[in-house]
């Protein structure tokens, strides 16, 4: 009987014990998935901030990540996609695997993506990368808005070209390392092809449209501004350092110039909150050397003032970018040693004079004024001259830029954008 | 290092003169001709309270901020600004003011009149445009909106200048149709 009520005694103790510990243990359990979730979202959050969803998702002036952007592609215009977690219009109804196949295939619960969604840069994402994006999306703040069809004409508007020419250009492969290479070269890497997906705009593309491999980075034309040779060879020609490009992706600017055009967007919404490590990834993997670099003194070669573009220069831009080129904080960037001056190609130069750079604004301390659109102002010849006057004076470059080469860009562009 | 430097100024030759290199025009204006009706605002090329008319290609007038520009691009040029409008005696008394400057007096458009001189300028070079070029009068607003959306008005008066403005094109014919 002792025995026994002992017995039940001490059993109901141990019952207690081990309730009590199961719900210790589970809830340890359920705080562990919670706090699981939670860090899968954030990194989630943050790879979709490398990927820059913002800046194509986001209407002018409309809400994050609700779609109706447009695009103008050779073909028509395209708008971008709701992609917030609302059940109807946006994506709140994707399974992982919908979602898996949107990002890694170009195919959607609604049919094929227009490669303008860059799943072709996208489909190298590790599966815990594309598992964390999901987790980040599904909790995103639901937005209701209808996604617009998209202005494209025939035969282009028949998304079954599309299969065809994911046939062609498309394969889902998986993101190799190179083994030559460090940890960090190989994350920079995966960084900038695959999330940051440079390539999109900075390698020039085939007949058909998809990215040149042999031509990796070397630049092309996209509208009014040419997206720079971002090879090491011209970014180590031009002496960027580490630091130079931490600048230029943290601030928009470096004592090299400051992004315009289509890189504002990736430096605002997504280059610069990475973290110091992913950052010192993606410059050693751009300029494809992890030593730190020396930065040799900016050209300024003093001021020919028989030069036919000097008074042009005195006259129209000297009172932002000053008498010397020194620039002025929060107004204009300085010259000496510009990047977009010191590039063998002067597209964006006499671009930009033609038709300006909208203000840009950065954080409560930087930002930059718009600079005046002057197409009206230069005819080619101005142009050639002040062209070749400030590459000759602030950079390395020859005066070797002929009229011919002016007039064509701006004939060229003028079709291209209108 | 100097430079020679001529133009006209409200109908007057001036120079050649030797200036200094880098001068801006605002402050040929100021320092040279002694005409501070411009006023210096930003200095940036923001706040257009520096802006000038200057003949453009064709006849066609175009404006031009002060601060942002040096003497060069004004060079042999036609250039007008606040003081030449009014009309004046042969004392240099001014006996008549143009529509644009009677527009903004009768709507009180101005408070510390600071930005009042590039008002006058863009609206008079908005006006030539619409002599040449009218529009339809239900885009109006639109056209002035366009035409001086940049000036700032740090007294924010911005709605009698724009009312004066709107009157002012509506009431002169063929501006509009
Ligand atoms: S003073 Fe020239 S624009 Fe402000
Ligand atoms: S009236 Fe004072 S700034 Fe406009």
């Amino acid at each position: 009987m002792k025995a026994t009520s002992l017995s039940r005694h001490s059993f109901s103790r141990r019952l207690k014990g081990a309730v009590l510990s199961l719900a210790v243990f589970g809830g340890t359990a359920v705080a562990q998935a919670a706090q699981d979730q939670a860090g899968l979202i954030a990194q989630g959050k943050y790879l979709a901030e490398i990927g820059d969803c913002v800046a194509c998702h986001t209407p002018q002036g409309g809400r994050e990540l609700s779609g109706g952007l447009p695009f103008e592609t050779p073909f028509g215009i395209v708008y971008s996609t709701n992609i917030t977690s609302d059940k109807e219009t946006g994506i709140g109804h994707y399974s992982y695997q919908d979602f898996y196949r949107a990002m890694h295939e170009g195919i959607s619960p609604n049919g094929n993506l227009y490669p303008a969604m860059p799943y072709t840069s996208y489909h190298l994402l590790t599966d815990a990368d594309t598992r964390a994006l999901y987790a980040y999306f599904m909790n995103t703040k639901p937005i209701s808005q209808e996604n617009k069809d998209s202005e494209i004409g025939f035969p282009f508007n028949i998304r079954m070209g599309l299969k065809a020419w994911n046939l062609m250009n498309h394969e889902d492969s998986v993101f190799t390392p190179d083994p030559a290479k460090s940890d960090s070269w190989n994350r920079g890497s995966y960084l900038v092809n695959v999330l940051g997906h440079c390539g999109e705009c900075h390698t020039p593309r085939n007949a058909i449209f998809a990215m040149d491999p042999t031509a990796h980075f070397q630049g092309t034309v996209l509208d009014t501004f040419e997206a720079s040779n971002i090879t090491p060879e011209e970014l180590n020609r031009q002496n960027w350092t580490h630091e130079d490009l931490k600048q230029l992706f943290t601030k928009g600017y470096s004592r090299k110039g400051t992004v315009f055009g289509g890189m504002y967007p990736v430096v605002y919404h997504s280059y610069s909150h990475l973290t110091e490590q992913d950052m010192r990834a993606v410059t050693s993997y751009l300029l494809d050397n992890e030593a730190d670099i020396e930065a040799l003194p900016l050209a300024f070669n003093g001021h020919d003032k028989a030069a036919p573009g000097y008074n042009t220069y005195m006259g129209y831009c000297a009172g932002c970018h000053g008498q010397d080129g020194e620039g002025r904080p929060n107004v204009a960037p300085a010259l000496a040693g510009n990047a977009t001056l010191d590039r063998t190609s002067v597209y964006n130069a006499v671009s930009l004079l033609l038709n300006g750079i909208v203000s840009q604004h950065y954080n409560s301390t930087t930002s930059f004024y718009a600079m005046p659109a002057y197409a009206d102002k230069f005819d080619d010849q101005q142009l050639t001259d002040l062209v070749n006057y400030m590459r000759t004076t602030w950079t390395a470059q020859k005066a070797d830029i002929g009229v011919s080469k002016v007039k064509d860009i701006r004939t060229n562009m003028k079709q291209s954008v209108h | 290092m100097s430079q020679h430097i001529q133009m006209t100024v409200n109908d007057q030759q001036v120079g050649p003169v030797e200036v200094p290199e880098g001068l801006k025009m605002i402050e040929f204006l100021h320092e040279y001709l002694n005409l501070t009706g411009t006023k210096f605002g930003c200095g940036a090329g923001v706040c257009h309270a520096c802006t000038v008319i200057v003949e453009g290609k064709n006849g066609v007038s175009e404006v031009v901020r002060t601060c942002i520009s040096g003497v060069e691009r004004f060079a042999d040029k036609k250039v007008r600004t606040v003081e030449g409008h009014a009309k004046r005696n042969s004392e240099g008394e001014i006996t008549e003011l143009t529509p644009v400057q009677m527009a903004f007096l009768e709507h009180f458009s101005f408070q510390c009149g600071w930005c009042t001189s590039g008002f006058i300028n863009e609206t008079t070079a908005l006006m030539e445009r619409l002599a040449k070029a009218p529009v339809a009068a239900a885009d109006v607003e639109q056209v002035i909106e366009e035409a001086l959306k940049e000036h700032i008005c740090r007294c924010t008066g911005y709605v009698k200048y724009y009312q004066g403005v709107k009157d002012l094109i509506l009431n002169t014919k063929g501006l509009t149709y």
